[in-house]
C-alpha cells in the first residue's frame, strides 16, 4: 500500500478527510485525546475546551504518539 | 535488618551492575553521588539560610526596623517665626508607626482560583520547565502598625510571588530521595541550586566581594580624587551585617596627617572626620584616643613619632569643630544625616546621630539594639584602623592586594536574593509615606487619628502601594539586572544571574562552581586583576577559565574547596583568648604589640611572640576538637615582618568564606584552612615536600587543586598547561547526555550524543562524581598518520563504516513555542481575550495536504516530518458568544504555522500548555522538534587534550589502513598536531586506552601519579607487551589502498573523542541574491536572515593584490548593491537627470503615462531595480540642469517635455552608467547639505 493510499484508522468510523464542515461546526469540532502530564489519563478535549486533566486537574497535557503510519525513505 | 544504605565510595572501576542497578531502581534512601549535591550545595545553603538556620531575613527586618510616618504640614519658616512671636507651642502631628514583623514564603502552590484540582494543590519544577513558567511561591509579610502609642494592629500582606531556588527549603523536592525525583520527572541526581524563571533555569553566579570585616591597607591612585589634600592611601573595610547586607567604610589619609571616614549611602559618598566619629562613638576624651592610638606613656609606641606627630595634629584640628561630648557629637552627626538617613523629622538630633552609628558606621560590631560594648568596640575597630593607615603611610607595612583570594570572600546567590528582597521590603515600606501624605491630601488633611485612618489604612493605603516583591525579583532572575537605590554596596548592576544551560552535564554542574570577579573588572584596561595569584591555590582552579576576555575573572572553584554558609559559634572565644595571655593594653609598636581580631572585632593585643603561641595553640585545638573551637574557624596569623602584611591573629568564622580540607600533621587528621591564613601557613603538596619542623599540613593529594572538569583531563600534569584550559573549554561544548529525564525538558536546545561510553581511561572522580550518568564521548580507535592529505591542518579522518555504525551521532531537540496572543498584551491586558484558537476553522474545507503532518485538532503528529514551510499548527480567528458560552469562527478562513528552519526534524512531542487557573482554552503550544545530526564534513571533533579538529573526510574502510591483527583506525588524525602542542597525555592516553581496551579494565588517569622514576608509558608499555602488542603503542599499518605496509610502524590506540557541538549546519552561510538593506540596497547581514558575508577592507586588498578584479567585481557589485543609473555627462550629476517626455505627438495622449514613467523613474534612488536606469516608456532621460527652458524659436524636434508639462531645450548629454547604490544615496545626502558630487565620465 502506498502512503497516500493509507488511511487513517480512527476510532469514530469515518476517515478524518470526510469531516464535513457542517458537522464539526455544530459540535465544536473533533475531540481529540491527550495524554495528562501527571497521571497520565487519556483526556478528551475539543475545540476551545479548558486546559486540564479532568482526573487531577494536571495542566500540562502531551499530544498522544500517532496512529497514522510513519514511514519515511531511509537514507 | 534494614537494607543497607546506598554505598557511596566509588572508585576507577566500570561498575557496570551497580550502575545499572542505580538507574533501574533510583535509590530511597540517599544519593549514591554525594559529593555532585556537595558541589553546589553553598547555592542551597545560602538560600535555605534566608528563612531557616541563621534567619537572615529576619535579621533583615531588624535592620530595617520601624518606619514612622508624620501626618500633617512641615511648618514653614516663616510660620515658625509666627508662631514663636505668639508663643505657641509646636504643633502636635501624629505618627504611624509601620514595621514588618515576619516574612512567610510559601511551598509553590497553584492559586486557590483554581478549583479544579482538589488532590495535590503543589506544582513541581518539572510542571513549570514544561508549562514555560516560573516556579514560585507566595511571599507574605506580616505588618505592624500603630497611631502614636496606641495598641499594635497587625495584617498580612501578600507581596506577590517570588522564585524559588530548586531543591531549597521552599522546594517541594529538598528531601527528596532519587526515587522520589524519578517519580515527579527529575533527574535521578537533580542538584538544584537555581531557580526556574519563564521555563529557564536561571542561577545566580557566585560573585568575588571583598573579604568581610576585614581592614584593608589599600594603596589606590584614584582616592587622591577625593578631594584637597587626599593621598592615595586608605584603610577599608567591607562590614557585613547580619543580614548579609555590606556598608563599605574607608579612612582616608590626608596629606597634612589628618583621617576622614569615608561611607556611601544610597549611591553617594559622604566624608566624616574620623575624630567626630571615635568621638561619637563613646564618652572619650583626647587622652584616651592618643592612647588608644599612640599606647600608653610606658609603651614603646609613645617614640613612634610619626604617629604620635599625627594624632596630635588629628586631635588638635578636631577642635576646630568645637563638638566635645558624645551627644553633641552624635547630634552634629545626625542633624547633618537626617535627611539622607530617612528617619522621622521629628527625631531628636542626638537619636539620628545614634542611627546613623548604627546603620553605616561598622554594623558589623552592632547593627540593633547597639549596647556600649558594641560602640566601644567600634571605636577601638576605628583606632585600630587609624593605626593601621598610618602604618602603612609609613612604609611598616605592605598594602594588602584586594586582587589576591586572601582578602576576598564569596557573594553567594542566596544571600544576594535575600538583600535584594530585604532592600525590596524596606523600599516597600518607605514607599508608604507618598501614599499617606496623598490620602491626607484627598480627606482634607485628615489626621492619623481619624477613624476613617484606620479604615483606609489597609484598604486604602497599603493596597495603593506596590505589594508585588515577586515581580522585582522575577526580573532580577530573569534579567540579571540589579535594579536598587541603595547599589547594594555591589560594584555593578547587570550580569547577576546566568541560564544554566545544559548542553551537556560538564557545563551544567560547571556553572554552579563559577565564580565571578564582577562585570566592574571585565572592562579594566589592566590586566592585574586577571592574574593567577599562588594565594588561590587550592581555592581556585587554575586550569579551569575561560580564554579570551573574560580569562581570569571567570574563575571555577577546585573541586574540594567548600563555601561556609553560615555562622559559627564563637561565643566563647574571647574569654579563650584572653586565657591565652591576650590582654587589652596595646601600641602602636609593632613590635610590642600585635592586634588579635575575630570576625572583625578586637578581642584584645598581645606580644609578636605571644602571637604565635596563640595561634598554634588554637589550630591544635581546633583539629583536634577540643575548647569547642570549631575546625572550619580560620585563624590568621600573619607574623611580624619588616615591611610585610600588618601583623596579628586574624580569625574568621562566618558566612562566605572559602575553605578547604587539607591534614593536619600533628594530628594526622583534617583540618580547614582559608585563604586568609594559607598564604603564612606551610602546606606541603607532596611528602617529599615536606620539610621537617616546619611543615605542618600536607595535601591529601595534588589534585584537590583542580577544579571537576579540570579533573576530568586525563594525565593533566602531561599536557602543555593552556591545553587543559582549552579542554576544559571543550568539554563545556561537547554534545554529550545533558541527562535522562530529557523526554520532560523544554530546552531551546538541547544536545545529546546517541553512541555515549564510559571512557576507557579515567580517574576515580569520574565515578565519584556519577558522570558515567552523562556520558560525553566515544571512545575510538586513533591512529596518528598522515594518511590522505585530507587529515591536514587539524582536519581528521573518519572511517565510514564507524560513521555508518553510529560514530559522533548525535540529535538536537529544539522546543519552539508557538502561542497565539501575541507577546505584548500578555503583560498589558490584565484579562486578555480569547480571540484565536488552535485547530480548523469549523465549516471552512480542510484540504488533505494541510492533513498531511496536521490531526484533527490542528496540530501535528507526533512523530511527522517537517522541512522548510510545513505546517506545524492550525490557527482560526474567534470571537466569544456569551449566549452559547463557547467561541465562534466567522471567516472560516483557517491559518497556519510554519516552521521556518531549513533544516528538516520530527515532531518530537507536543505539550498543549493550561493556565495555573484551569480554566483558559489552549492559546499556545510547546512543541519539541528533534533534528538527528550524524557527523558530516565539516563538524567539530577533539579529544580530551584540547586537541580539536573537523572532519574532512568520511574514508571509505575498504581504503583505511589496517593492522596485523585487523583492526581499522576510526580516525585518523595527523602527527603534525603534537609537536608544537606537546599534549603528551593524549598519547599516553592512547596507550592508556589501547592496553585498558586489550585487557578489559579501566584505566586510572588521575595526573601527578607517574614520576620520571615511574613512567606513565613504561607502565602503559608494560601493559602492551603483556597484551601481545609493541611496547611503545606502534603498530605495522597496512595501507588501505595498496596493501603494502607502511615504511614507519604507525602509532595507533584508543583515545576518548567528544564531538562538539559546532556543526556546519549551523553555520554555513552562502548567498549570491538575497534579502537587502532597504537603504542602501547592500545585501543585510546574520546567517539567520540569510544575509552575507562581509568582504571587509583586508579581504579587498587581498584580491586586489592577487589582481582578481573580476572576482572583486563580482563581490563589491554585482553581488551587492550594484546599480544602473543616470548620469550628466556635463554636469556629472546623478541626480538631475530626469525622464522626458518627448513633446512629439498629441499631447493628452501620453501625458499620463509618461507622468507615471516619470514618477517611476524618480521614485528614489534605493529602488534596486533597474527603473532608474529604464529611462521611463519613452525612453528619453535628459538633464535638467543642462536644459534652459524652450523659447518658441526651438524647433519641436528637440524640446522635451518634464511630467509637468515644462518644456526644455538641451541636456541631452546624458547616459547610463553602473554604480554601486549606496553612491547615489551618498550623493543624495550630501545634496541635501549642500554638496554637490560631480562624477566625470569617460567612454
Amino acid at each position: 500500500m502506498s502512503r497516500e493510499a493509507y488511511q487513517v484508522p480512527s476510532l469514530g468510523g469515518g476517515n478524518a478527510f470526510s469531516a464535513d464542515g457542517g458537522a464539526t461546526s455544530t459540535e465544536g469540532g473533533p475531540a481529540v485525546a491527550y495524554l495528562c502530564g501527571e497521571c497520565n489519563a487519556r483526556v478528551s478535549l475539543k475545540r476551545g475546551d479548558q486546559i486540564r486533566c479532568k482526573e487531577c486537574g494536571h495542566r500540562v497535557l502531551y499530544k498522544e504518539r500517532t496512529k497514522r503510519m510513519v514511514q519515511f525513505e531511509a537514507r | 535488618m534494614a537494607p543497607a544504605k546506598t554505598d557511596t565510595n566509588w572508585s576507577v572501576d566500570y561498575d557496570t551492575l551497580r550502575r545499572e542497578r542505580l538507574f533501574r531502581h533510583p535509590p530511597n534512601d540517599r544519593t549514591a553521588y554525594p559529593s555532585l549535591s556537595d558541589a553546589i550545595k553553598p547555592h542551597i545553603d545560602s538560600f535555605n539560610a534566608l528563612f531557616d538556620g541563621s534567619k537572615i531575613l529576619e535579621a533583615g527586618l531588624k535592620d530595617i526596623g520601624t518606619k514612622t510616618f508624620l501626618d500633617g504640614e512641615v511648618e514653614t519658616p516663616d510660620q515658625k517665626r509666627a508662631r514663636q512671636a505668639e508663643g505657641r507651642k509646636v504643633p502636635r502631628r501624629n505618627k504611624l508607626n509601620v514595621r514588618i514583623k515576619e516574612v512567610f514564603l510559601e511551598k509553590p502552590q497553584i492559586p486557590p482560583t483554581n478549583k479544579f484540582t482538589t488532590r495535590n494543590r503543589e506544582i513541581y519544577p518539572s510542571e513549570c520547565r514544561e508549562r514555560h513558567a516560573t516556579y514560585r511561591g507566595k511571599l507574605r509579610a506580616k505588618i505592624e502598625y500603630q497611631v502614636n502609642n496606641g495598641d499594635w494592629k497587625d495584617s498580612i500582606r501578600e507581596l506577590g510571588q517570588v522564585p524559588i531556588m530548586m531543591r531549597t527549603n521552599r522546594c517541594h523536592l529538598e528531601k527528596a530521595t532519587p526515587e522520589q525525583l524519578v517519580d515527579h520527572k527529575e533527574e535521578s541526581e537533580e542538584l538544584g541550586g537555581y531557580f526556574i524563571v519563564n521555563g529557564n533555569e536561571k542561577l545566580i553566579r557566585m560573585l568575588i566581594v571583598g573579604k568581610r570585616n576585614f581592614p584593608m591597607a589599600i594603596i589606590r591612585g584614584s582616592f587622591v580624587k577625593r578631594g584637597h589634600t587626599y593621598t592615595k592611601f586608605g584603610v577599608q573595610i567591607r562590614s557585613v551585617r547580619p543580614d548579609q547586607t555590606s556598608q563599605t567604610n574607608v579612612l582616608h589619609y590626608l596629606s597634612d596627617g589628618n583621617v576622614t571616614f569615608r561611607f556611601s549611602w544610597r549611591k553617594n559618598e559622604f566624608l566624616v572626620p574620623a575624630m567626630m566619629i571615635l568621638k561619637a562613638l563613646v564618652e572619650t576624651n583626647d587622652r584616651e584616643i592618643y592612647e588608644g592610638i599612640v599606647g600608653n606613656a610606658s609603651s614603646e609606641g609613645i617614640n613612634n613619632t610619626f604617629v604620635t606627630d599625627r594624632v596630635e595634629l588629628l586631635l588638635r584640628t578636631y577642635k576646630g569643630y568645637n563638638v566635645h561630648t558624645r551627644s553633641t557629637c552624635r547630634a552634629f552627626l545626625g542633624e547633618k544625616f537626617k535627611p539622607v538617613l530617612g528617619v522621622p523629622a521629628d527625631m531628636s538630633d542626638e537619636d539620628a546621630g545614634t542611627e546613623f552609628l548604627r546603620r553605616i558606621v561598622l554594623p558589623h560590631l552592632g547593627n540593633s539594639n547597639v549596647t556600649e560594648t558594641q560602640d566601644y568596640d567600634k571605636f577601638k575597630m576605628i583606632m585600630y584602623m587609624i593605626r593601621k593607615l598610618y602604618a602603612l603611610v609609613a612604609g611598616d607595612c605592605a598594602p594588602d592586594n584586594p586582587d589576591a583570594v586572601s582578602n576576598q570572600e564569596v557573594l553567594l546567590g542566596g544571600f544576594l536574593y535575600g538583600m535584594i528582597l530585604k532592600e525590596r521590603m524596606e523600599e516597600w515600606v518607605r514607599s508608604l509615606a507618598p501614599i499617606l501624605r496623598d490620602w491626607s491630601n484627598r480627606n482634607h488633611g485628615a489626621k492619623f487619628t481619624d477613624p476613617a485612618f484606620d479604615r483606609d489604612f489597609l484598604g486604602k493605603i497599603v493596597k495603593r502601594s506596590n505589594e508585588n516583591l515577586g515581580g522585582a525579583l522575577e526580573y532580577f532572575l530573569s534579567t540579571g539586572n540589579l535594579v536598587s537605590p541603595t547599589g547594594l554596596d555591589l560594584q555593578q548592576t547587570s550580569g547577576y544571574t546566568v541560564m544554566a544551560e545544559k548542553i551537556n552535564f560538564y557545563r551544567f554542574i560547571s556553572h554552579f562552581r563559577m565564580i565571578h570577579r564582577g562585570s566592574f573588572f571585565a572592562q579594566l584596561k589592566t590586566t592585574t586583576v586577571r592574574k593567577l595569584l599562588p594565594e588561590s591555590w587550592g581555592f581556585l582552579c587554575p586550569v579551569h577559565t575561560p580564554d579570551g576576555s573574560p580569562c581570569g575573572l571567570l574563575n571555577h572553584l577546585a573541586h574540594k574547596c567548600l563555601i561556609s554558609t553560615s555562622d559559627m559559634d564563637v561565643s566563647h572565644l574571647p574569654s579563650l583568648l584572653v586565657q591565652l595571655g591576650v590582654r587589652s593594653e596595646s601600641s602602636v609598636s609593632l613590635d610590642e604589640s600585635v592586634p588579635v581580631q575575630l570576625d572583625g572585632r578586637i578581642i584584645g593585643y598581645c606580644s609578636p611572640k605571644q602571637a604565635r603561641v596563640v595561634a598554634d595553640t588554637l589550630r591544635y585545638w581546633k583539629v583536634m576538637g577540643i575548647h569547642d573551637v570549631p575546625t572550619e574557624l580560620e585563624i590568621g596569623y600573619i607574623p611580624n615582618s619588616s615591611g610585610g602584611q600588618y601583623p596579628g591573629i586574624y580569625m574568621f568564622s562566618q558566612a562566605a568564606r572559602m575553605y578547604r580540607p587539607v591534614k593536619y600533621l600533628l594530628l594526622d587528621r583534617i583540618d580547614y584552612v582559608g585563604p586568609f591564613e594559607q598564604p603564612f601557613m606551610e602546606i606541603a603538596c607532596l611528602p617529599q615536600d615536606l620539610l621537617p619542623g616546619v611543615s605542618t599540613h600536607i595535601e591529601f593529594t595534588p589534585t584537590n587543586i583542580l577544579s571537576i572538569v579540570a579533573n576530568m583531563t586525563p594525565f593533566s600534569d602531561y599536557n602543555q598547561s593552556p591545553r587543559n584550559m582549552y579542554q576544559c573549554q571543550m568539554s563545556k561544548q561537547t554534545m554529550g547526555t545533558p541527562g535522562t529525564a530529557i523526554n520532560y525538558r523544554t530546552d531551546n536546545k538541547l544536545y545529546r550524543i546517541q553512541t555515549g561510553q564510559t571512557p576507557i581511561v579515567r580517574s576515580p572522580l569520574y565515578n565519584a562524581y556519577g558522570l558515567d550518568n552523562f556520558p560525553n564521548g566515544t571512545n575510538a580507535v586513533v591512529a596518528i598518520i598522515s594518511y590522505t592529505g585530507y587529515d591536514m591542518d587539524d582536519a581528521m579522518i573518519i572511517n565510514k563504516s564507524s560513521h555508518e555504525r553510529g560514530f559522533g551521532h548525535g540529535t538536537v531537540y529544539k522546543t519552539k513555542i508557538h502561542a497565539l496572543d501575541d507577546k505584548d498584551s500578555r503583560r498589558t491586558k490584565s484579562r486578555r481575550e480569547v480571540s484565536k484558537l488552535f485547530g480548523f476553522a469549523p465549516g471552512g474545507e480542510i484540504k488533505a495536504e494541510w492533513r498531511a503532518t496536521l490531526d484533527e485538532d490542528g496540530l501535528p503528529h507526533i512523530g511527522a516530518r517537517v522541512t522548510e514551510g510545513s505546517l506545524v499548527a492550525a490557527w482560526h480567528s474567534v470571537r466569544f458568544d456569551p449566549a452559547t458560552d463557547s467561541y465562534v469562527n466567522v471567516d472560516g478562513i483557517t491559518r497556519f504555522v510554519k516552521y521556518k528552519d531549513s533544516e528538516e526534524g520530527y515532531i518530537d512531542s507536543i505539550r498543549i500548555m493550561g493556565a495555573e487557573t484551569g480554566v483558559e482554552p489552549c492559546q499556545s503550544i510547546s512543541v519539541k522538534y528533534r533534528v538527528p545530526r550524524k557527523p558530516v564534513i565539516g563538524d567539530k571533533f577533539s579529544s580530551r587534550h584540547g586537541q580539536k579538529g573537523v572532519c574532512s573526510q568520511l574514508w571509505p574502510a575498504v581504503d583505511m589502513p589496517f593492522s596485523e591483527s585487523g583492526i581499522q583506525p576510526d580516525l585518523i588524525i595527523n602527527p603534525h598536531a603534537f609537536p608544537s602542542r606537546m599534549t603528551i597525555a593524549q598519547m599516553i592516553e592512547s596507550m592508556a586506552g589501547k592496553a585498558g581496551a586489550l585487557h578489559g579494565h579501566p584505566q586510572d588517569c588521575t595526573p601527578f601519579q607517574f614520576s620520571e622514576e615511574n613512567t606513565a608509558t613504561d607502565y602503559f608499555g608494560e601493559q602492551l607487551r603483556k597484551a601481545g602488542y609493541n611496547y611503545f603503542g606502534n603498530e605495522p599499518l597496512y595501507s588501505g589502498i595498496t596493501g603494502k605496509e607502511f615504511a614507519a610502524d604507525i602509532f595507533i590506540g584508543v583515545v576518548h573523542y567528544q564531538r562538539l557541538r559546532h556543526m556546519v549546519n549551523d553555520k554555513f552561510q552562502v548567498r549570491t541574491t538575497g534579502p537587502v538593506n532597504s537603504l542602501t540596497g547592500q545585501p543585510v547581514k546574520g546567517r539567520a536572515k540569510g544575509g552575507g558575508i562581509r568582504v571587509g577592507e583586508m579581504e579587498r586588498d587581498s584580491l586586489i593584490a592577487h589582481g582578481a578584479a573580476f572576482l572583486l567585481q563580482d563581490r563589491l557589485m554585482n553581488c551587492s548593491d550594484s546599480q544602473r543609473a543616470w548620469i550628466c555627462r556635463d554636469c556629472g550629476s546623478f541626480l538631475s537627470t530626469q525622464v522626458a517626455v518627448s513633446s512629439a505627438g498629441s499631447k493628452g495622449r501620453n501625458f499620463d503615462s509618461a507622468a507615471m514613467a516619470a514618477a517611476k523613474a524618480l521614485s528614489g534612488p534605493n529602488q534596486p531595480t533597474q527603473s532608474g536606469a529604464a529611462g521611463g516608456a519613452a525612453g528619453i532621460v535628459r538633464c535638467r540642469r543642462c536644459a534652459h527652458e524652450a523659447v518658441f524659436a526651438d524647433s519641436r524636434a528637440i524640446v522635451w517635455e518634464d511630467g509637468e508639462g515644462h518644456r526644455f531645450v538641451g541636456g541631452d548629454n546624458v547616459t547610463v552608467v553602473a554604480v554601486p547604490g549606496v553612491l547615489r544615496y551618498l550623493d543624495v545626502e550630501l545634496a541635501a547639505m549642500g554638496i554637490r558630487m560631480k562624477f566625470w565620465v569617460d567612454n
